[in-house]
């Protein structure tokens, strides 16, 4: 919905009824409902061929896994709308990981283990702002850059040590309160807190605005280079929550850099409908995107599909929900322009 | 238009019948599931417990009548270095995970006890073959005298190395090997059929000789997880017919993935999956923070191959119970004495067996390896004697 | 173009060396000729004829798919799956030919035949339903490379008859047999983009593709072949690397399209489409090599190699910016 919100509707003199059942069908088109209602079909029909898929502690289990892409993919999203990318975040993950796991180990308070990630988060990604605002480096070139600096420069400094014998009370992801386990609380805060966000604060539409037309954007006085130094901030902040989901869930902290992660954060933005042109695309969206990925990861085996076969089911089942995107997008286009 | 998308589903719908069918396939095939991840070779599996000391003496014998010809290859107009410095590159399958760092350091004590030896390590960041292959060619041009390699591919690094041969440079494996006549020697941690009667033995120790196990193995072309997994198979069927193989899943070299394809085993089976083996160094540690934090362990554990380091805290309480796996830091110790035996002449094609320093004398079979001994289980008994 | 007048010729050919050497290609050489000078003091075997040979060798499968790869990013396109497709297609070959009995020559073909159709299907859906690339070959990077992993089963195919190890470990005419293969087929990519009418129109579509349209250049046709190039040179990359290191792999090639973009944006493609030259993926590709190799022989060891690449990633690109902002206007 949100997707659209840049483009005035078509001026009719609709009655009430008529504005609320077009609300209603703009709610039934839009990339969230259809994703929600694909988790739901999935998630039924595994059901239905493997009851136990359905257990309470298999439905957190997923939600609890997707929960460190799904803030990844928060702050990837934002990246999106404004027609960068950012590749270098599964290497900042790693480097993070370490950075808290280090400063828990060695006796600094557990807070500061905490916030470290999300500070220096802030910090790197700022500089690959920095870099693509400033200094016209496309952000792809960037954080391609960027990634081999991370991964090389981690291993080079801890030379790949695994971190062991973390305080107890480091263990931040494990902590269930009310049953229900951290990272879910903080997937849908921040979900629910971005998506405020970048629907009604003046940033969060001048981020809309400059990904779906710079020249217009700086014409009505919106600063692009600022602009993008808040969406790499807040990717960088993102990153860093989700570096704290990732490292807190394990009692040991791997030094390197988790394999093909960027690619499922990028992948859960791409198929939450975020548009890689830029200017469209919402963090709900994201988050299930998520949420369908490991729901697809997770339902696969309960329905015994072959280990052989996990990752080409997987590839069509994302392949088909991009599919679903670029169509539905058409026909709003279409409809828009009647 | 409409002619170019109908030929664009027909192309898709062609390249993704194989895809769709094989879920089909899988469910409609249960027991072919438990074949996944095993290799092509013949097995050989060890003697069932109880019948040990029945077997041992015709075993032994049988071993030392088919003695294996040396079948290593040999480096070209090798420059004689005996009792001289040499440098030697040792080339793990990827650094950054704690039992390669832990090979390393056995490599380095030797080496500093040896005086004259200096390691360079260095490798990919990822497991990756093609990366390992470059390193190779880099360092026989840049002029090394030893490679000790941990291969990712044990056919696809074998050219890289038949030209470091050649270019007379010393070569020996451990850990993981390349075809024998790739190199001289290779350094092996513990067969394979014994891997595989710890693991299954242990394993039937916690859960019974009629309990259900699945496999998180690594990734399903990592070769020596393939015959640990096709050697535990075979010594089963041969020893504990009874036990319930229920499904083998990969979780590549990624913590995270191994803990979440624990949780999903867990999940799948209940109280009908017993035990989980846990097939590499990182996916122990992930299976057994997946059981600790469901809280199931007392209904199921996992057996893993890991190190001491990275499964004490699950050792403690109960959810790893046992973990099987050599000495690294023995592996990288002994692989730094043979690689001194053979520049000093002391370890010739034919041997029988080699000096090994603290680890005493090592035996020559297959050939052209080297056997670093029986696999150790850590249990909660003596876990703490082991630090790395 | 070819009746012009002699001065305005010749202001042409200053101009153009002008361009070559305030453009990314100029920056590349001299980038390249210091670390050619530095790391050759630093090594005494980094410049020999064997060690540059071995290198080219070794760089042969990704400059093989940076060719096509440098088409698609004129156009302002991208393509992630070559590293899949590359997997693919050199799982298939073992396979059809250890475990469909295919013959080694026919197997060869069909799986050039089948990473040119996955190239093709990207295509199709990239052109006609307008997919954008990077989300269309995002996710065919999942499929092609499960697709790899189902059909192997996870085995790799070994134990090839001798003569197919001629064209990956052996030389021919005095070099390596691949590096004939990257020649001509870098020679017949730099003919097609700089002196056809499908080069011209490939700088158009990436400068404005509508604009493109109304001047009556055949995008649907161009953005189709080069797709399809694309999956044709990963397939005939994985061949020769299935020669090369005597195996296939449901896992080769991973992360590879990395690998292939870094050696193209260096060379001064924009990523943003509209510019870039054959010639420049290649030094890009040159140097990404001569750096990786030189570090490791002066002792500097892979974690640090792969940090200084990304530095000179970003440096050239920001010389280039800056030599850009300064001197062309």
């Amino acid at each position: 919905m949100t997707a659209t919100t840049s483009k005035p509707l078509p001026q009719s003199e609709a009655t009430p009824l008529g504005q609320q059942l077009r609300g209603l069908l703009a709610f039934l088109g839009s990339q969230e409902f259809i994703l929600a209602l694909g988790i739901v079909l999935l998630s039924l029909a595994v059901y239905a061929d493997n009851p136990r898929f359905g257990a309470e502690r298999n439905l957190l289990s997923i939600l609890s896994n997707s929960a460190y892409i799904a803030v990844a993919a928060l702050g990837m999203t934002v990246v999106i709308i404004t027609g960068n990318i950012d590749i270098s975040v599964a290497a900042l993950l790693g480097v993070l990981g370490t950075i808290a796991g280090q400063l828990a180990v060695h006796d600094y308070p557990i807070w500061l283990a905490w916030l470290a990630p999300i500070v220096f988060g802030i910090l790197i990604e700022l500089f690959i702002g920095f870099l693509v605002a400033y200094l016209r480096i496309p952000a792809i070139v960037a954080t391609l850059g960027m990634m081999s600096v991370l991964k090389g420069g981690l291993i080079f400094v801890t030379g790949g040590a695994w971190i062991y014998d973390l305080p107890k009370g480091f263990f931040l992801a494990q902590r269930q309160p009310l049953g229900i386990p951290m990272p879910i609380y903080f997937m849908f805060a921040l979900t629910l807190l971005m998506a405020i966000w970048m629907r009604y604060s003046a940033t969060g539409r001048a981020i809309y605005a400059v990904g779906g037309n710079r020249e217009a954007a700086r014409l009505s006085g919106i600063s692009e280079k600022r602009i993008l130094m808040t969406v790499f901030g807040i990717n960088g902040l993102m990153v860093g929550i989700s570096t704290i989901l990732f490292a807190t869930q394990f009692t040991t902290i791997q030094s390197t850099v988790p394999p093909g992660v960027e690619l499922t954060i990028i992948t859960a933005a791409v198929i939450g409908g975020v548009s890689i042109l830029g200017g469209s695309g919402t963090v709900i969206g994201a988050m299930l995107g998520a949420i369908l990925i490991r729901t697809i990861q997770s339902g696969m085996i309960f329905v015994n599909v072959s280990a052989y076969w996990l990752q080409a089911v997987q590839g069509l089942l994302i392949l088909l929900t991009v599919l679903v995107d670029i169509f539905r997008r058409r026909r709003q286009m279409s409809a828009i322009g009647k | 238009m409409l002619k170019k998308s109908v030929v664009a589903l027909v192309l898709v719908a062609m390249l993704l019948t194989p895809v769709l069918a094989a879920p089909l396939k899988a469910a409609n095939d249960a027991p072919s599931r438990m074949l996944l991840g095993q290799d092509d070779l013949p097995t050989n599996p060890l003697a069932c417990p109880g019948e040990e000391e029945a077997m041992e003496e015709p075993a032994a014998t049988e071993e030392a009548e088919e003695v294996v010809e040396y079948n290593g290859g040999q480096p070209v107009d090798a420059p004689d270095l005996a009792g001289q410095d040499i440098r030697v590159l040792d080339l793990p399958k990827l650094i950054g995970i704690a039992y390669f760092a832990a090979t390393t350091k056995g490599l380095n004590e030797a080496a500093e006890e040896l005086g004259n030896m200096e390691i360079i390590t260095d490798a990919p960041t990822e497991a990756s073959v093609d990366d390992q292959i470059t390193f190779i060619e880099n360092y026989v041009t840049q002029g090394i005298d030893v490679i000790a390699f941990a291969s990712n591919d044990p056919v696809a690094i074998s050219p890289a190395l038949r030209n470091a041969l050649e270019q007379g440079v010393h070569v020996i494996g451990f850990d993981a090997d390349s075809e024998p006549d790739a190199r001289e020697w290779f350094v092996n941690q513990a067969t394979f059929n014994g891997m595989a009667k710890a693991m299954v033995d242990s394993m039937v120790e916690e859960v019974g000789a009629d309990g259900s196990v699945a496999i998180i193995t690594s990734s399903l072309t990592a070769p020596n997880q393939n015959r640990w997994i096709s050697e535990m198979l075979a010594y089963a069927d041969k020893c504990y017919p009874d036990l319930n193989w229920l499904e083998t899943v990969p979780s590549e070299e990624d913590q995270q993935l191994a803990f979440q394809r624990a949780q999903e085993l867990v999940n799948k089976y209940g109280e009908d999956l017993d035990g989980i083996f846990a097939m590499s160094s990182v996916a122990g540690p992930g299976a057994a923070d997946a059981l600790t934090q469901m809280g199931v362990c007392d209904q199921t554990i996992t057996v893993g191959i890991s190190t001491p380091n990275q499964m004490r805290p699950f050792i403690e309480n109960g959810c790893a119970p046992k973990v099987v796996l050599w000495n690294p830091i023995d592996l990288g110790y002994a692989t730094a004495y043979v690689i001194r035996a053979v520049i000093d002449g002391e370890l010739l094609p034919g041997a029988t067996e080699v000096e090994a320093g603290r680890l005493g004398t090592l035996p020559v079979i297959n050939g052209s390896e080297i056997l670093l001994g029986p696999p150790t289980v850590f249990t909660q008994e003596n876990i703490n004697d082991f630090d790395f | 173009m070819t009746t012009q007048e002699a001065p305005q010729e010749r202001s042409n050919l200053q101009l153009s060396i002008r361009n070559a050497f305030l453009g990314q290609e100029g920056v590349l050489v001299v980038i390249m000729v210091i670390a050619v000078i530095v790391l050759s003091f630093t090594s005494e075997n980094f410049l020999t004829v064997d060690n540059l040979l071995n290198q080219a060798r070794l760089m042969t499968e990704v400059g093989l798919i940076a060719l096509p790869m440098t088409y698609i990013i004129i156009t302002g396109g991208i393509d992630l799956s070559v590293g899949s497709i590359f997997g693919f297609s050199a799982v298939m070959l073992g396979w059809l030919w250890k475990e469909q009995s295919f013959p080694l020559e026919a197997a060869i073909l069909a799986s050039i035949v089948i990473g040119t159709l996955s190239g093709l299907l990207n295509a199709l859906f990239i052109v006609y339903v307008r997919v954008p690339p990077i989300i269309m070959t995002l996710a065919t990077l999942a499929l092609y490379r499960g697709m790899a992993y189902g059909i192997s089963q996870a085995r790799s195919a070994r134990g090839y008859p001798d003569w197919f190890f001629q064209f990956g470990q052996r030389d021919f005419l005095g070099i390596p047999t691949q590096i004939w293969f990257l020649i001509v087929a870098s020679i017949f990519a730099w003919i097609l983009l700089a002196r056809t009418p499908f080069g011209r129109g490939i700088y158009a579509i990436g400068n404005n593709e509508i604009g493109a349209r109304f001047s009556g250049i055949p995008v649907n046709r161009y953005l189709l072949f080069i797709y399809v190039f694309a999956g044709f040179m990963s397939a005939v990359a994985a061949f020769l690397f299935t020669s090369r290191v005597s195996t296939t792999r449901a896992d080769s090639g991973t992360g590879m399209e990395l690998d292939v973009i870094a050696a193209v944006v260096l060379g001064g493609t924009s990523i943003v489409g509209g510019s870039g030259t054959i010639h420049g993926t290649l030094l890009g590709l040159v140097l990404l090599q001569l750096l990786k190799n030189g570090l490791s022989l002066s002792g500097v060891k892979g974690d640090a190699t792969i940090v200084v690449i990304g530095v000179v990633l970003i440096l050239s690109i920001l010389i280039n910016n800056y030599i850009q902002k300064r001197f062309r206007q």
